[in-house]
């Protein structure tokens, strides 16, 4: 397909992804591109680039008819809370059929397979079957939803990258916090797969995607095709900090039974949406409802009144760890999504996207490494 | 109407200034003054011409240290002066119906001319004018810069001082003035910029001193420049901020823009299209 010429629209822009495949697109002189802005002061990284940010919601397919314009490639990164990913994904497939847009690509996960992928899913060809995570069903019922547009004759690609890290990437801001705060432990020696994905290789792909007609229909596993551990993902970001300890180790066996013994710490969905309850912008918004207002104000009022360990309590039985908890041998005891995203065995391969992309991971992890530690200096964060 | 306050998006500031002084009303503007050098200058003549007040909304010479910084510099108890580094930035988080601060047309520029220009209002303040300045920013042309930093010389009663600013509306930054001198150091902390901490060596301590204006009004900076405004309107006080200040910093910001470098960036750079060779 001869996209670059074309008009190109990218959801999800203001987001560590999308901002980067925007720039990307700008250095590739692609376009004319328009970002789909939802919330408009997150758009600071993007208002640099040269070119058109429209406002809408992923949620509303009248915005979305004005937003897309003209554009007949659409680059969908955008997000949304819990089931919002199938609708607005549902919503902007809709009107980019009625559109005539000549190709979609999704940027999915490699998630679908849950936070922890069972063995056996190391290619693209493995049955995606439920998790006990919204997310990841989500992004499951979301890439069906790509296919079944695909299935009517839309020109769908779907790429399922892991973990993408980079500069903005909250992999490596969020870590180097953690580290600072000594809230970090090896989970049995950090031997979990990790699935790296620097960000420019996975835009590398998602324009290989675009320039070759063999990919519609299908699905892809991006990732840079090394076998780095979350072990070599955390010493990295420990060796930025100029720090030379050893980092606290701790078995998972011993983290499940710390789980174990606290029946109220809830983990998966529960737990996403205790954060998202617990998030400013969320009380926020419900402030502006009156009835809410009252309820919200008092449930909140109520727990910043009790005592510090009545709160712990309150905030075990939400699934919100207090930071600095720990096992009794001393072992920051990881959140239950991270316990559960470095305790996977499988390595994504990526021999489709090799075959019939012609993708080759340019950045490797050294060299990814190095240039976040490049932004993160310029950035303040080390 | 005996006044008014123009808090519109800043490209509707100059021209509906304007209509208010045609008017024959007080103006307390919004920062910045405009997004132009000559429609800030247009401004303060058309205030001059009527006999009217333009107040700009330059907050941050309310704060305490405002005050406190030049009469630490005029007793010189920091020695000869070094230079001066503030950084001030952090993700931006200000919420507008209609986002018009992320379009060049309506909002004149990002990060520099939204926020630095409390910066460099008060560093010309203490130092004197701005005799030379190297500009760069990250806008990666016909954007809006989201980052900025700037070597700046002043030439003032303290003699030639350099120093350096950087703004930031992604990264969080450490958010304090820090005017080094031979003898002492000088720094306005963010989390009370009410406050001068003074820290200087003696024998082998490090000691700090932290001043304070007695009896220094707890109210808010915004509170204090609309009394100060409605106080000058009435004839009690002086404007503490004016469009003719303003409008010098709107001069520098169009220096600034006119002469632009682009920040490196190599890790964005890094990415070349695909066959292209990065490693």
């Amino acid at each position: 397909m001869k996209w670059r010429n074309q008009m190109v629209f990218v959801t999800g822009a203001t987001g560590f992804i999308g901002g980067r495949i925007c720039e990307r697109l700008v250095l590739a002189n692609a376009g004319p591109i328009r970002a789909l802005v939802h919330s408009p002061h997150k758009a600071a990284r993007i208002a640099r680039l040269p070119f058109e940010m429209v406002r809408g919601s992923l949620l509303h397919r009248e915005s979305l008819r004005s937003a897309l314009g003209q554009a007949k490639v659409v680059i969908h990164c955008g997000l949304g809370n819990a089931r919002g990913i199938v609708r607005g994904t549902e919503n902007l497939l809709a009107v980019a059929a009625e559109a005539g847009v000549e190709r979609f690509v999704h940027m999915s996960t490699a998630a679908v397979h849950g936070l922890t992928p069972p063995p056996g899913t190391e290619t693209e060809d493995a049955p995606v079957r439920a998790t006990s995570d919204d997310y990841c069903d989500n992004k499951r019922r979301a890439e069906r939803v790509v296919a079944r547009f695909g299935r009517r004759g839309m020109s769908t690609v779907i790429l399922r990258p892991s973990i993408v890290y980079g500069p903005y990437s909250a992999w490596s801001t969020r870590l180097v916090q953690s580290l600072r705060q000594n809230t970090v432990a090896l989970i049995d020696g950090g031997r979990g797969a990790c699935n790296t994905t620097y960000v420019d290789n996975l835009i590398d792909a998602l324009f290989l995607s675009l320039d070759n007609d063999a990919s519609s229909g299908e699905t892809f596993f991006i990732t840079d095709g090394e076998a780095i551990t979350w072990g070599d993902f955390i010493r990295a970001h420990v060796a930025m900090l100029g720090r030379c300890e050893l980092l606290p180790e701790i078995s998972s066996e011993k983290v499940l039974a710390y789980y174990k013994q606290r029946p109220g710490l809830l983990t998966g969905s529960w737990k996403a949406s205790a954060q998202v309850l617990r998030s400013r912008q969320f009380r926020e918004l419900l402030l502006q409802i009156p009835l809410t207002q009252r309820l919200l104000s008092g449930a909140w009022g109520w727990l910043e009144s009790l005592s510090e360990d009545k709160q712990q309590r309150a905030r075990s039985r939400l699934g919100v760890r207090h930071p600095d908890e720990a096992a009794p041998a001393g072992a920051p005891i990881p959140d239950p999504v991270d316990f559960a995203t470095q305790t996977g065995t499988v390595f994504f391969r990526i021999d489709k996207a090799r075959r019939v992309l012609g993708y080759e991971p340019r950045v490797l992890f050294r060299q990814g490494i190095g240039l976040v530690e490049q932004w993160m200096h310029y950035a303040n964060y080390i | 109407v005996d006044a008014l306050i123009n808090a519109l998006p800043n490209s509707l500031h100059a021209p509906v200034n304007l209509e208010v002084f045609g008017a024959g009303a007080h103006v307390l503007c919004e920062k910045p003054l405009s997004t132009t050098a000559a429609d800030a200058r247009a401004c303060c003549a058309l205030a001059e011409e009527k006999g009217l007040l333009l107040a700009v909304g330059m907050n941050r010479r309310f704060v305490g240290s405002h005050t406190l910084l030049p009469i630490v510099l005029q007793e010189r108890s920091l020695g000869e002066l070094l230079g001066y580094d503030w950084s001030y930035g952090g993700a931006f988080d200000w919420k507008s119906a209609s986002g018009f601060y992320f379009s060049r047309a309506l909002a004149g520029g990002g990060a520099s001319i939204d926020f630095a220009v409390h910066l460099l209002d008060s560093l010309i303040d203490w130092f004197g004018p701005v005799v030379h300045i190297d500009y760069q920013d990250d806008d990666w042309g016909s954007g809006i810069e989201a980052n900025a930093i700037m070597e700046l010389q002043h030439e003032g009663q303290s003699g030639p001082v350099k120093g350096r600013v950087r703004v930031s509306r992604t990264y969080a930054l450490s958010n304090r003035l820090l005017v080094r001198g031979t003898k002492a150091q000088a720094e306005i902390p963010s989390d009370d910029p009410d406050t001068v901490v003074i820290r200087r060596q003696v024998g082998s301590c490090q000691i700090s001193e932290t001043l304070r204006l007695p009896d220094f009004p707890p109210t808010t900076t915004f509170y204090k420049q609309l009394h100060n405004f409605v106080e000058s309107v009435r004839g009690n006080q002086k404007l503490e901020s004016t469009g003719w200040q303003a409008l010098h910093i709107i001069e520098l910001i169009e220096q600034c823009y006119a002469n632009r470098r682009r920040i490196p960036e190599p890790w964005s750079a890094v990415a070349l299209e695909p066959g292209g060779a990065s490693r």
